[in-house]
């Protein structure tokens, strides 16, 4: 037999890491929103209670702003904050409408289990302008659960509660099994809120939006425990290339 | 809260299915799960005055024709003389008493009230109590009856601050402490206000004359009551979510007109003290403005019917807010009530279209650096920030989950370092891991907030076969970080394997930096690894032990290596988790090349054995056995 002279090395595979999936998802939700127009703004993690819930009209007798619900710091002259919301304010202060911004990052509440945890993701959105309508809230829901979810995808819009926006309302998808899943909370910025951030609520009004990352994450992927992602187990990781 | 369907229905003259209760209760915001012939509701915070049938069928009044016909005593009821002071009238604005003699004890129920219990299948108590819950579960107004006989002094209603031991009529012992609001008899706490009644003053089966409260409390002097002393009770949640302060005097004649259907009544006398007024709240009509809000285009007179549907009164262009609706005082709460009614779903959309923003600069280099490091083979990972640890620096949690998570991190390769000994215990061999965060400081009562990059590495350089043997270290790292961005400075370090408490003896090499530090050359760096198009479908992990095995195969026909490698890394059985190539080598003077694999097997519900491994093994050496020009050193 006689031996070829072929000896090309066998090619040589760097393996790659990956992204967290809790981040991947955040960018693709903010990378999206962003190509709608969006801005990113930051805010910090430890907030007052002035710009976590006065602000936004969350009452001192709201059950959130309670120390089983809320973690507080340096004997209460902080908070860890409870949603990215304070960003809202903090952006609305610093800018004259029209103003479009979405924050996106770390929020805490005292809460863990399977399908809770202390620490969560959440993107959160506010577009603020002249006549700006719950019809046209509705329109940017359909672009982001579309671009999510795909345009099969049936939504359904329910009334709800949130202090800082009124009509509120929370936007279901319907599941493969055929079960209503909630998906992110919206409504239209309460007037106080925006008076509250110097805003004239006679000239202008605004849409408010908040997704949670990790629901989002678990429906994407398959994933029925929310631990899993805080692992850091290379196992886990791997898959998400 | 759980409604019976029939206990809606006998109100509403349409008589619509259970089903289309169902859908006009979500229309409305009302969440629930429909089990058997009852509601399962879930109300949102600020509609407390659903919390009723009365509640619940005056928003269903937006879709049919409703019947709040509940019969009340109608005659006049004698004053009631009662020795009662408030001494917390801003708390308790409004309070009714009514004191009720009966001849006898009823031994079953009727009407209403006998369906209440059979159709919730809920147990009895005594007769003023059933009375009591089933008042509350009709119009929403909690009372408290107390036995008229156990109540004798004054009474009083109170704000303080106790510290005191108080027996609930559940038999439970609480130790109240700090302010609460409470009724005090003889100067001892008979009544946890809005939560719970106390045992000395409560009624039993046999009370035949009956105290029965009525009262508004401040829903903020409730909230949170009912979870420091562990106390679940429906008048909580009611007070919590604020009730009607309208409604005393109709309360409490629905409850005389229930206790005469089951018994004669010898004696009743009724007194209600008001502390200041309580107002109508007043809107103006303005269409245009709801309009706007909602985008829709609905007539005058179309809008008003809705609010007149829901309890509204309009009078000279001003729409009055019924005393049950809290939670109306703008024109937007108007806009959401037509939008409810109108439904969610029914509003079409309107094209939004938003100008473009700036994008900023920080995440970009952030975004670099993860990009870089994900295409030197690091995982992105994300840790809680809640340690046990502390320096003179930290922040403290006032109310941790638990003692062990009462800081916040001030670094993140301690967390990192956690992490790549999870994963040395899973038998992982090659751990490069970062993490960017924010981590928080605290100095003279000022907080810092720094966004750091975090970087550790321990084990084989990699699993191919250039990197397989090469163990990670300072120079490994600080070479192959260099070579790609050469004006960055990473800075090194060996951490301490000591407190591992691991029998592993790789170097662990880490790195923590701000990530103000880094320049904009970092914005040059051209990725390879991109984010995956598909969000991929997991795979639940096994955490049972890895089997390995090694082979290595001898090669004088160079045609027959890329048929192997291909037969080989292609090889799939459900068992095998990973196989890859981690050793080559060219033998110049047999021109013989030397090649060889790596195969991990792992299962996902038993360990795996030597049997399973072995029969895998022999399938994929009985295949290359068969090549031509390939052998196998050691087996042939």
């Amino acid at each position: 037999m006689s031996a070829s002279k072929d000896i090309t090395p066998p090619e040589l595979i760097k393996e790659r890491g990956s992204l967290h999936p809790i981040n991947h998802m955040k960018d693709s939700i903010m990378n999206l929103l962003v190509s709608f127009g969006f801005e990113i703004v930051d805010g910090p993690e430890i907030e007052t209670e002035e710009f976590n819930f006065d602000m936004l009209n969350i009452k001192k007798s709201h059950p959130a702003r309670q120390m089983h619900d809320t973690f507080y710091v340096e004997n209460k002259s902080n908070l860890l904050r409870t949603h990215t919301s304070p960003v809202q304010i903090r952006g609305m202060l610093e800018r004259k409408p029209p103003l479009a911004f979405i924050s996106g990052g770390k929020v805490y509440r005292k809460d863990d289990d399977a399908t809770h945890l202390p620490m969560f993701h959440q993107v959160e959105g506010i577009f603020v302008d002249e006549n700006v309508s719950f019809a046209q809230l509705k329109d940017l829901i359909y672009k982001i659960l579309y671009s999510l979810f795909g345009r099969d995808v049936q939504l359904r819009f329910r009334p709800s509660y949130f202090p800082f926006t009124e009509p509120s309302a929370e936007v279901d998808i319907l599941s493969r099994e055929g079960k209503w899943l909630e998906i992110l909370g919206c409504g239209l910025v309460n007037p106080v809120v925006l008076e509250n951030c110097n805003i004239d609520s006679n000239k202008y009004s605004g849409l408010a939006f908040g997704l949670g990352i990790e629901r989002i994450a678990m429906l994407k992927h398959g994933v029925t425990d929310i631990r899993e992602f805080y692992k850091s187990n290379l196992d886990f990781l791997n898959q998400f290339k | 809260m759980k409604i019976a369907y029939t206990h809606l229905l006998s109100h509403i003259q349409e008589k619509p299915s259970i089903e289309m209760v169902s859908d006009n209760l979500f229309q409305l915001g009302h969440e629930h799960e429909v089990e058997g012939n009852v509601f399962n509701m879930e109300f949102t915070p600020n509609r407390g005055d659903c919390l009723s049938i009365n509640g619940l069928l005056r928003d269903l009044a937006v879709f049919y024709t409703v019947n709040l016909d509940q019969k009340k005593y109608s005659e006049n009821i004698d004053k009631l003389k009662i020795d009662f002071e408030n001494l917390s009238q801003d708390i308790c604005p409004q309070i009714s008493f009514l004191k009720l003699e009966i001849d006898n004890i009823p031994d079953t129920y009727k009407g209403y009230l006998n369906d209440y219990f059979i159709d919730l299948n809920i147990n009895k108590n005594n007769f003023f109590t059933d009375i009591s819950n089933y008042i509350s579960y009709e119009t929403g107004q909690p009372t408290h009856c107390y036995d008229a006989n156990k109540v004798n002094g004054k009474l009083i209603f109170q704000e303080l601050n106790t510290n005191q031991e108080f027996e609930t009529l559940l038999d439970k012992k609480i130790n109240l402490t700090d302010k609460n609001s409470v009724f005090l008899l003889n100067n001892e706490v008979i009544n946890l206000a809005g939560v719970v009644g106390g045992k000395r003053t409560s009624c039993s089966s046999e009370t035949k004359t009956v105290l029965v409260e009525c009262a508004f409390f401040k829903p903020e002097k409730i909230i949170g009551k009912s979870v420091k002393y562990d106390i679940q009770s429906e008048a909580s949640h009611k007070f919590e979510r604020s009730v009607d302060p309208a409604c005393h005097e109709t309360v409490m004649r629905r409850f005389i007109n229930l206790v005469s259907e089951h018994s004669n009544i010898k004696k009743m006398s009724f007194v209600s003290y008001k502390f200041g007024d309580i107002t109508a709240h007043k809107i103006p009509v303005n269409v245009s403005k709801i309009n706007q809000i909602i985008g829709i285009n609905i007539s005058e007179d179309e809008y008003l019917s809705y609010l007149l549907k829901l309890g509204f009164t309009i009078d000279n262009a001003l729409i009055t807010v019924p005393s049950y609706r809290s939670d109306i005082e703008t024109q937007n709460d108007l806009a959401e009530e037509v939008a409810r009614a109108i439904g969610y779903n029914n509003i079409l959309k309107k094209e939004l279209t938003i100008p473009k923003g700036k994008i900023s600069n920080n995440y970009d280099i952030e975004n670099k650096l993860r990009y870089f490091l994900l295409d030197q083979g690091f995982y992105e990972v994300i840790n809680s920030p809640f340690v046990n640890s502390s320096s003179d620096v930290s922040i403290k949690v006032d109310n941790p989950l638990d003692s062990n998570r009462e800081y916040l991190r001030t670094n993140i390769i301690s967390s990192l370092l956690d992490n790549l000994i999870f994963n040395e215990r899973r038998q992982k061999d090659s751990i490069k891991l970062f993490e960017i965060s924010d981590v928080y400081t605290s100095k003279d009562s000022q907080i810092n907030r720094i966004r750091r990059l975090s970087i550790i590495a321990s084990g084989r350089a990699g699993h191919n076969y250039e990197d397989f043997s090469k163990k990670i270290n300072i120079k490994h790292l600080t070479k192959l970080f260099r070579k790609v961005l050469p004006g960055e400075n990473f800075d090194f370090q060996i951490l301490d394997r000591d407190s591992t408490k691991t029998k592993i003896k790789n170097e662990i090499i880490g790195c923590e930096v701000d990530i103000s530090n880094f320049s904009t050359e970092v914005l040059n760096y051209k990725e390879i690894s991109k984010s995956p198009d598909n969000f991929i479908q997991y795979c639940p992990i096994s955490e049972l032990p890895y089997s390995q095995r090694d082979l290595s195969f001898s090669i004088k026909d160079h045609t027959k290596c890329k048929p192997l490698e291909k037969f080989i890394l292609e090889y799939d059985d459900e068992l095998l988790k990973k196989v890859f190539l981690f050793d080559y080598f060219y033998n110049e003077k047999n021109a013989e090349i030397k090649i060889g694999f790596r195969f991990v097997f792992q299962s996902t519900d038993i360990t795996i054995t030597e049997t399973q491994v072995n029969k895998i093994m022999s399938v994929i050496i009985d295949h290359a056995k068969k090549i031509d020009g390939i052998s196998i050193p050691g087996l042939n």
